[in-house]
């Protein structure tokens, strides 16, 4: 091994990357791109789906629930006629309607409270409101009899929680691993399809020495892009940290090796660049539907789980999270085997490179 | 396995698949020598290059270059290599390219003495992308050349060049091997076979006959080398 060797193939690549700036780009401003916009979509206000009322009541029970719906956040309440509502649902302005029939108080004292809902039904995701507004509604006209009030308590996190704390510990590892491994793949495989590699073949570069001047100068940069994402997730998204920020830089640093290293390894198998892209929903896809990023890996189906326990990236994002909502550290044993099995993965791939490397030469 | 060859290839057998590349080639190529090796294109030239270098691992036979028996990488420090096609970076610029080949060589590189060999030194903050054929030509021939190798192979190196260039091209070799480096050039051109000290004619991965320009010549009974190859290569395949 040569510290000289390796310092020259770390310098080349960044010297590389100061000339191309359109993959700096890529680097250093698509992760603030995704950030921003996951942060906007899940926490800009959003606008509540138009439902139509028509109360036909002839009691007093129509018109207090109407009056409830009507201050429903969830969604945004507008009186109709009975008789419009399904030409409303076609020609899509409204995605429900709620028509309280003439005889709805009198069946309510009988211990029947049946509205008719009627909905769009094309949209899974637009029902989930409407009916929770309409329940929320009801127990809020019965809790002037009965009090449900159930006293909450979170071990982790708290109410203040949302769904941006929890995508958003996930996504910082992702991004990193996602555009790391994308650059390094493209770039080594260029290095064997400009005659390059054969160049450092035939020169006295050790298999290793290529592998860790590689590994030096894409870490370098995946380091930058990590403070820069972890900067901006936590000072301008705000996104929860409950941990110590240096464990959370620890889980990208071992991030940015295994992608790293698991590019250059994957590059023995394309020969093209075209075919190298195709790797790229063959290994990220899974490991994003899979890893517990989206669908919490306790509610997948059983053979999937044990898939799921197989990926690297699922201890990653299970790691961040414990860190990051939990705010765990390396005494807890669940973060000690996040950490052990991704410095592990990350450790194999190394080796699977340098292995190899040799084989695509001869 | 004497130093005295700077080149010692002996009874080398190469096959890929069922097509044999290197058919029990030996090749002996002495210190301070332009070696040119002549042949059509899919001649078996290349192969035997990059078996000279140690990328291609022969399946018989041994190399041994500057006294070492390849594959050797410590060696290879001392080995100038030019590839058929320009090997460059084409999104750093010329002198970052030469640094780079240098440095992995283990030299600081006479950076500054090659890119006026090649003419390239107005150009040496230009990003390679943006040079002509020929100027990456010149700069590839300028990275072999950057560590101040003892041997260099060179494939085919002035494909792409203006014939005044080749002409200070092989004005270089022939300076160089007076210093001392060992040149083995392939080639398909006949009046750069002329240049060389002594020559072997290749064909279908065997050496079908070696010796000065003159001498080959003499074996086939021709007054000019073209011939020389035609006549030789015919009489082989009878």
């Amino acid at each position: 091994m040569s510290g000289h060797r390796i310092a020259a193939i770390t310098r080349r690549l960044l010297q590389q990357f100061r000339h191309d700036r359109r993959t700096l780009a890529l680097l250093f401003v698509a992760p603030l791109v995704i950030l921003g916009l996951l942060g906007y979509l899940i926490r800009g206000a959003t606008s509540a789906p138009d439902v139509g009322i028509a109360n036909r009541d002839q009691g007093q029970l129509g018109a207090s629930i109407a009056s409830a719906l009507a201050k429903s956040s969830k969604i945004h309440a507008v009186t109709i006629n009975a008789s419009d509502g399904d030409a409303k649902l076609k020609d899509g302005s409204l995605v429900a309607y709620v028509v309280f029939p003439t005889d709805f108080s009198q069946l309510a004292q009988q211990g029947t409270v049946a509205p008719e809902i009627h909905l769009e039904g094309s949209q899974p995701g637009a029902q989930a409101p409407v009916l929770q507004a309409m329940q929320d509604a009801a127990a809020s006209v019965a809790a002037s009899t009965v009090r449900f009030q159930p006293r909450v308590t979170t071990l982790y996190g708290g109410p203040n929680l949302d769904q941006l704390d929890y995508f958003g510990a996930a996504f910082i590892g992702l991004i990193l691993f996602f555009l790391v491994f994308v650059v390094t793949i493209v770039s080594f495989l260029r290095e064997r399809s400009q005659g390059t590699l054969e160049r450092l073949m035939a020169s006295p570069l050790r298999r290793g020495e290529i592998v860790i001047g590689y590994m030096l100068g894409f870490t370098i940069l995946a380091l930058v892009q990590a403070v820069e994402v972890l900067l901006f997730s936590l000072y301008v998204l705000k996104v929860h940290n409950q941990g110590n920020v240096l464990l959370i830089f620890g889980f990208e640093v071992l991030m940015a090796l295994s992608a790293v290293n698991l590019g250059i390894f994957l590059s023995m198998f394309a020969r093209t660049e075209f075919q190298a892209v195709q790797f790229i929903p063959l290994v990220i896809v899974p490991q994003v539907l899979l890893s517990g990023i989206l669908f919490p890996i306790s509610t997948e189906p059983r053979p999937l789980q044990y898939v799921s326990d197989v990926l690297p990236l699922t201890y990653a994002v299970n790691g961040l999270r414990d860190v990051m909502l939990k705010g765990a550290d390396l005494t807890w044993p669940a973060l000690q085997l996040d950490a052990g099995v991704v410095a592990g993965f990350c450790v194999l791939v190394i080796f699977a490179g340098i292995a190899t490397l040799r084989r695509r030469i001869a | 396995m004497s130093e005295s060859y700077a080149v010692d290839v002996d009874n080398v057998v190469k096959s890929f698949g069922t097509m044999r590349a290197l058919d029990g080639v030996t090749l002996r190529v002495k210190t301070g020598e332009i070696y040119g090796l002549l042949g059509p294109n899919g001649a078996g030239k290349t192969t035997l290059i990059r078996a000279i270098v140690g990328l291609v691992a022969p399946d018989s036979g041994t190399v041994a270059v500057l006294g070492k028996r390849m594959p050797n990488l410590d060696i290879l420090g001392s080995v100038g290599y030019m590839t058929q096609a320009a090997a460059l970076y084409p999104d750093i610029s010329v002198e970052e390219n030469l640094r780079f080949f240098a440095a992995i060589s283990g030299a600081d590189g006479n950076v500054d003495e090659v890119l006026k060999v090649v003419e390239l030194d107005q150009r040496r903050k230009s990003v390679v992308a943006t040079l002509s054929g020929g100027m990456r030509q010149r700069c590839s021939l300028a990275c072999a050349l950057v560590h101040r190798p003892r041997l260099l192979l060179l494939d085919e190196p002035t494909v792409g060049v203006d014939p005044q260039l080749r002409v200070q091209f092989w004005e270089h070799f022939r300076e160089m091997a007076a210093a001392g480096t060992t040149i083995v050039v392939s080639s398909h051109v006949m009046d750069e076979a002329e240049r060389c000290q002594r020559l072997g004619l290749i064909r279908f991965g065997k050496l079908l006959a070696e010796g000065t320009p003159n001498e080959v010549r003499a074996t086939a009974g021709t007054n000019n080398l073209e011939d020389a190859f035609l006549t030789l290569s015919g009489r082989s395949s009878e």
